[in-house]
């Protein structure tokens, strides 16, 4: 996203805080006005990109996709038959078209492995949107910061839509930014963990000084995880295992969603100061001043 | 054990528990809508691969399928000599094909907690991967071998199990139309809607044939069966979730079709040695002289008929793993219902609403390797036995109660 776009982003966040009074009561509700969000050309709605991994079965998947409403889907293109893409055993069950699709480098150990399986998810027809996924281990599946951001600056240079998967430290994440990241997406935690955000005042930071849209991605485990990270300003949640791996999937797609508008509206909405002791919501109390 | 058991269902699952039940002292009569075996079972390639059909972790059903791949070498010599009959099951390894340098991080990881749990894999790569398997692509820059990880000619082995249990005293029925419990509380009674068949023994024993029956149904209404039990076993496969509104519980069970198909694969052509895996399917060459090719994952409901799309994807991946295929056409192409769960695990237990049925159903793409395993675990409750904690994660009622009776 450009400092343009951004900058109306924020000139619309502002519009619904300071509007006149003769809008209200309809359109100064932050859940109730139109909010879009975009990378490169592409306006988007939901805020949930979901992974296609690990899912028990077609029906499921396709019921969870479904019920998450996502938009953007993401799937590891060493998986997937690059030769007739449209057979893939995962790719083939999702509606042509439907879907802006987020291919992923993951297994990747170095910047120039990452590069070449990314040109060929491109040259397959797939989609030009890039995640860069670089793992320095395969313990902890950890990304490796030097080379993801040498990946980024390569393929941001060949035009790729660049989204880089990164550690939750703000530093790297600007330096991507810089490199013309498209996104960045830090982790709450190590891919697969369910762990949640384990530093929510980095990710905090990093929502708060990116110019570009923040996606939380990698180690949430439930709904509660993914509305923290919308209300500590992320623009988007990336997840799979937690929705994948649930008793039930599709129910858990649709916790997810639910949990991610709640934690935008809260976000755009404001929160209550935090006070050391308790105030009642109704008597005197509440009219004394501290 | 003294007690009388109908199994519904003559699937895999359904025979091996008839067996097992009856070889605990069980009286058991298996009930089958259609013919034994004519289902998932008797389309199933065989495959007997926990390791390759679980690459993330060693998860509750990692365990069962391993804890049952165990019990194969024993189960199947037992099938074999009490049935007189023969199948094939082959121990010949398995190999996970990778195309990009990019999959040897998965399979490093794969490997590294596999080997903690029973496997000696390692990674194949240049001389040493074309020297096992000579027909490869080259274009495969490394294969996980996986030693343990065997297979089974499913119709003979359903046949043999068959017979099996017919020899040791287990009543099967065939040809009963729909068949529905109709009591589970005090005790167990089905109706089927057609009289249906026996199925007994040849005078030499080695054969069945199936005969008309009279004299031992307990009663006869107009052309329907009805039988009684103490306990029933629900071994339904892909049509278990009609019981759900019946039961009043939540039984997520979709089919989802698998098409596969199989090559004439003689002495000329190169030996396909392992079972031979890759993101998009699977190649097992079987011992009557055809490579099995298999299979797709279809949401089609109860529809088993094979598609021009279905088949064709196939023939187009199977190509790029094996290139001998350039030169091939399969000569047969077919499609079975796997059961499918909401959650990707079987259906196993006693129920706790109604102590007197006990589900062994949703094995999905592992039906035939889960076959001891599940007739160990329904005998062992129908005995009483509570299940080991890991096992809860099969618990039938874990879904909980339809939408509609929910608080």
């Amino acid at each position: 996203m450009s400092e343009a776009n951004r900058n109306s982003e924020k000139q619309t966040d502002t519009n619904r805080n300071m509007s006149s009074k003769a809008d209200w009561p309809n359109e100064t509700y932050a859940g109730t006005a139109r909010d879009t969000w975009r990378i490169g050309n592409l306006e988007m709605t939901s805020r949930f990109f979901l992974g296609t991994g690990l899912f028990p079965n077609p029906f499921v998947q396709t019921e969870a996709i479904r019920a998450s409403g996502a938009e953007v889907l993401t799937f590891a293109i060493r998986r997937v038959d690059l030769e007739s893409a449209e057979d893939d055993s995962i790719l083939q069950h999702l509606e042509p078209g439907a879907f802006q699709f987020l291919p992923n480098t993951s297994g990747s150990r170095t910047a120039e492995e990452a590069v070449r399986i990314a040109r060929l998810a491109r040259a397959s027809g797939l989609s030009d949107w890039i995640k860069v996924e670089i793992s320095a281990d395969e313990r902890t599946l950890l990304p490796d910061p030097i080379e993801t951001l040498r990946a980024t600056e390569i393929l941001v240079k060949e035009g790729f839509t660049v989204l880089p998967y990164i550690s939750d430290d703000p530093v790297i994440c600007r330096k991507l930014e810089e490199a013309g990241a498209a996104a960045i997406m830090p982790g709450g935690a190590p891919i697969g963990t369910g762990l949640g955000i384990l530093n929510p005042y980095n990710i905090g930071l990093i929502a708060e000084e990116a110019s570009v849209p923040v996606i939380v991605d990698a180690g949430l485990g439930t709904a509660s995880d993914a509305a923290l990270a919308m209300e500590l300003g992320a623009s988007a949640i990336l997840m799979n295992t937690p929705v994948a791996k649930a008793q039930d999937p599709v129910g858990m797609a649709l916790a997810m969603r639910l949990a991610i508008e709640g934690g935008r509206l809260a976000h755009l909405s404001g929160r209550m100061p935090k006070k050391r002791y308790a105030s009642a919501s109704s008597g005197l109390q509440s009219l004394i001043v501290e | 054990m003294n007690d009388s058991f109908i199994v519904l269902g003559g699937g895999i699952v359904g025979l091996s528990c008839a067996l097992e039940l009856r070889l605990r002292g069980g009286d058991v009569t298996l009930l089958e809508s259609g013919v034994c075996g004519g289902q998932a079972s008797g389309a199933a390639a065989g495959m007997l691969a926990p390791y390759s059909e679980n690459p993330e972790s060693p998860d509750e059903f990692f365990h069962l399928c391993r804890e049952s791949l165990g019990l194969y070498p024993e189960w199947q010599r037992r099938v074999r000599e009490m049935s007189d009959k023969d199948f094939e099951y082959t121990e010949c390894g398995s190999l996970y094909a990778a195309y990009h340098e990019a999959d040897l991080l998965a399979l490093e990881g794969r490997l590294d907690w596999q080997r903690q749990h029973g496997s000696s894999g390692k990674i194949l790569r240049g001389a040493e991967l074309f020297k096992a398997e000579p027909g490869l692509s080259s274009s495969v820059v490394a294969a996980l071998w996986t030693p343990e990880e065997s297979h089974v000619y499913a119709p003979d082995f359903v046949e043999a199990l068959k017979t099996a249990c017919l020899k040791a005293g287990v009543v099967i029925r065939e040809r009963l139309g729909a068949v529905e419990p109709v009591e589970w509380e005090q005790g167990i009674e089905v109706w089927s809607a057609e009289y249906g068949i026996e199925v007994r023994l040849t005078e030499s024993g080695s054969d069945m044939q199936s005969a008309d029956h009279s004299g031992e149904v307990p009663s006869v209404k107009s052309g329907h069966g009805v039988f009684r039990a103490d306990r029933l076993v629900v071994c339904t496969g892909a049509w278990a979730g009609g019981l759900s509104d019946l039961l009043g519980l939540r039984l997520p069970v979709q089919p989802i079709r698998g098409q596969i198909c199989a090559y004439e694969w003689r002495e000329e052509r190169t030996p396909v040695k392992h079972m031979v895996f890759c993101s998009q399917g699977y190649l097992v060459q079987k011992t009557n002289g055809t490579l099995v090719c298999g299979a797709s994952e279809d949401v089609a409901g109860f529809d088993t008929s094979v598609t021009e799309r279905g088949i064709s994807r196939l023939l187009r991946w199977n190509k790029r793993l094996l290139p001998a295929l350039e030169q091939a056409e399969p000569f047969h192409r077919w499609a079975g219902l796997r059961p499918a769960t909401l959650d990707g695990r079987p259906l196993i237990g006693r129920l706790e609403r109604a102590e007197r049925v006990i589900f062994a159903v949703g094995h999905y793409r592992n039906g035939i390797l889960l076959s001891p395993v599940t007739a160990k675990l329904v005998a062992d409750c129908a005995e009483g036995r509570s299940p080991q904690p890991w096992q809860q994660a099969f618990r039938p009622e874990r879904f909980g109660m339809p939408a509609a009776s929910l608080r």
